[in-house]
């Protein structure tokens, strides 16, 4: 390869540097991994690159958001020419230009010889100015850096960009940044050199004297010199690495109290270290790059701190997601049901989270019955919610193999004892109804249904059995009723009757029981939307403490 | 929820104070019957009288003490529910599993 051309990249600052095309592929983006990082919302963070192909130097968009342009042209792939400029996304921060150096060496040749030879003062105020330029071009990047803090980074990007920015202000050949693990003990994150490469295996060797000392007393420590100094002279370490500077700034967070203003600190905790060291003496650490890299450090502690919550809000957002996919999938399962003639029938289950415990089914049997299940499993939430699509998917597979309620529900208490969790259990209630009226059920530890006759009598459905899935000795054995035109019953979970008002009360049986008394010259539908109205009148805004569900069931 | 322990005879008799519901309390009565099934003190009866509230945890941890109790072919009843954990009981279907009883001395006695 013939020497490389160059990127001279100026900031808004008028601060310029340039960086060498030296290899096959160069590329440009807002992650850290890139060569050249640009921290815009508007770029991308694999935004563009240019690659170097039969000795022409090409810029290649990287399917980017915003674009990369050359010379104002919006470009998908370009050749590029001496002088060449290029904007990447909506990137104004930056001026960037293509220069390709055997092109540029030609034309300083010429430059040279034009220009006057310059008086010792000359030289001077050159020097100042160069020295100045490094001022301002450690400020530069201090204030970019803080900017950057703004857009949406990972944690990892952050790391880097502040050992990144720290190297560049101490003018440092290595910088490490170490947090603190939930031991108490520094852990390395990031490790990098001043070319942005990722030091590995003995590389890692470092100060460790001051690094603890900076951690444990929480506080900066510098050192320009280190065969100066006292106690490193004698380390080990230090000796054997042969450093010379070193500076070592303390990560704090800072915790407001709300209670106080702003500017009160509760309480400082030292989350970790910003190191940075060189070999040589050249690059010493002013104590202006000392306080710059101070603020660095606190401001970076900041934006860690605000990554790691935006982080822990989108995995939030994520399991929100997932949620919502679980209680589409929970509502699936819910029946569609064609009315038959015979009955009416109304059913709604709202859990009191994303998806719940209870769980119902109505299910047409080929023998021309209906069976009716409702069930509530012990526990809440997703795990509650799997073990009832379990459970109904039990009972659709043996009601449609044939058989009676007495063998299903039987049968669905050992499949339960032996496939549920240990302390996991359903209270049940399932009934099947022939076209002639005949209602056999079993009750297996489930709230009391409410039969209300057409006279007005009610009856509570139970028998005795006890809930499913605790003992695989445990019997069950179908009862059986007749209803008649007119007649209702209610099948409902605890959260009906346990909802809970703002004095304490419960809802109740006694106030459901009368409740569907009452409404007994209602269709399924009405009774089922007054009961849940009443539950909700109840509660009065109260959060939902529980799964409600309910079935009404009117015999036409 | 405070759990005393006594014994009568061959009988553990655990006093429970409190409510047995979801929590440090199902817990801790969890973590006393795994003590003293491994002290091989396997005939337990457990004192409800003084526990307000049960819920469907307590009836969770209900049941798990009586179940490993009796894998350990040792024997676990209760005594005096108080109403309102009569009525949880009741509807479970579990006071047909459980045997129950009013009067310590009966109790203590059925073992």
């Amino acid at each position: 390869m013939q020497k490389p051309a160059q990127l001279k990249v100026t900031n808004r600052f008028g601060v310029e540097k340039r960086l060498p095309l030296g290899k096959p592929v160069f590329t440009i983006g807002r992650k850290a991994e890139n060569d050249l990082q640009l921290l815009s919302d508007s770029v991308s963070r694999q935004h563009a690159e240019i690659a170097y192909q039969d000795e022409t130097y090409y810029l290649i968009d990287r399917g980017s958001k915003r674009g990369s342009y050359v010379n104002d042209q919006r470009v998908e792939r370009c050749q590029l020419q001496h002088l060449d400029q290029i904007r990447i996304g909506g990137d104004d921060h930056h001026q960037i230009q293509f220069l390709d150096e055997t092109v540029e060496q030609a034309a300083a040749i010429f430059r040279t010889n034009s220009s006057p030879r310059l008086s010792q003062s000359q030289w001077a105020d050159r020097a100042r100015a160069a020295s100045a330029n490094e001022e301002l071009q450690k400020l530069a990047r201090f204030v970019e850096v803080n900017q950057a803090f703004k857009f949406s980074l990972t944690p990892d990007d952050v790391l880097c960009l502040i050992v990144d920015a720290a190297i560049e202000m101490t003018q440092a050949e290595r910088g490490f940044l170490m947090l603190r693990n939930e031991h108490g003990d520094l852990e390395f994150k990031v490790a990098r050199d001043r070319d942005r490469n990722w030091l590995v295996g003995n590389d890692f060797a470092m100060s460790h004297t001051v690094v603890e000392e900076s951690f444990k007393q929480n506080r900066s420590v510098i050192i320009n010199d280190s065969r100066e100094h006292a106690l490193l002279a004698a380390r080990q370490s230090v000796r054997s690495l042969d450093l010379r500077s070193i500076a070592c700034i303390p990560l704090r967070r800072f915790q407001m109290s709300e209670h106080m203003d702003a500017t009160t600190v509760l309480k400082r905790d030292v989350i970790g270290v910003l190191y940075v060291d060189s070999h040589v003496i050249s690059g010493t650490i002013s104590q202006t790059s000392l306080r710059l890299l101070e603020s660095l450090a606190f401001e970076a502690t900041k934006s860690l701190e605000s990554v790691r919550l935006m982080h822990e809000e989108q995995e939030k957002k994520q399991l929100e997601v997932e949620l919502n996919m679980a209680r589409e999938v929970q509502v699936a399962l819910s029946p569609v049901f064609r009315q038959p003639a015979h009955f009416e029938v109304a059913a709604q289950s709202i859990p009191s989270r994303y998806v719940g415990g209870d769980f119902y089914d109505l299910m047409p049997l080929a023998a021309g019955g209906t069976a009716f299940a409702l069930g509530d499993v012990s526990g809440k939430g997703i795990a509650a919610a799997l073990l009832a699509a379990m459970a109904q998917g039990a009972l659709q597979a043996q009601f449609a193999g044939g058989l009676g309620l007495t063998e299903v529900i039987n049968s669905l208490n050992r499949v339960l004892v032996q496939r549920s969790a240990a302390d996991r259990f359903i209270t049940l209630f399932c009934a099947v109804l022939d076209p002639d009226g005949r209602f056999a059920y079993i009750n297996a530890g489930h709230n009391l249904p409410i039969l209300v006759r057409t006279d007005g009598r009610t009856e509570l459905l139970t028998t005795k059995s006890v809930l499913l899935g605790a003992f695989d000795f445990a019997k069950y054995q179908e009862r059986e009723t007749r209803l008649a035109p007119g007649d209702i019953v209610v099948i409902y979970t605890d959260g009906v009757t346990e909802a809970v008002n703002a004095a304490g009360e419960m809802f109740g049986d006694d106030r459901l029981v009368s409740l569907v008394a009452a409404s007994a010259s209602l269709s399924a539908d009405e009774i089922k939307g007054r009961v849940l109205g009443e539950v909700v009148a109840f509660t009065s805004g109260l959060p939902q403490g529980d799964d409600i569900t309910l079935i009404v069931l009117k015999m036409s | 929820m405070q759990i005393q322990q006594r014994s009568s005879g061959n009988v553990t008799i655990l006093d429970l104070n409190g409510n047995l519901t979801i929590g440090r309390s199902e817990e801790s009565f969890r973590e006393t019957v795994r003590e003293l099934l491994a002290a091989e003190r396997k005939l337990l009866l457990v004192n409800l009288a003084e526990v307000p509230m049960v819920d469907s945890s307590g009836i969770g941890a209900l049941i798990k003490a009586f179940t490993s109790v009796r894998d350990a072919e040792g024997k676990l009843k209760l005594l005096r529910p108080s109403r309102l954990a009569r009525q949880l009981l009741t509807i479970t279907g579990l006071l047909s599993i459980l045997e129950t009883y009013e009067d310590e001395s009966a109790a203590v006695a059925s073992f």
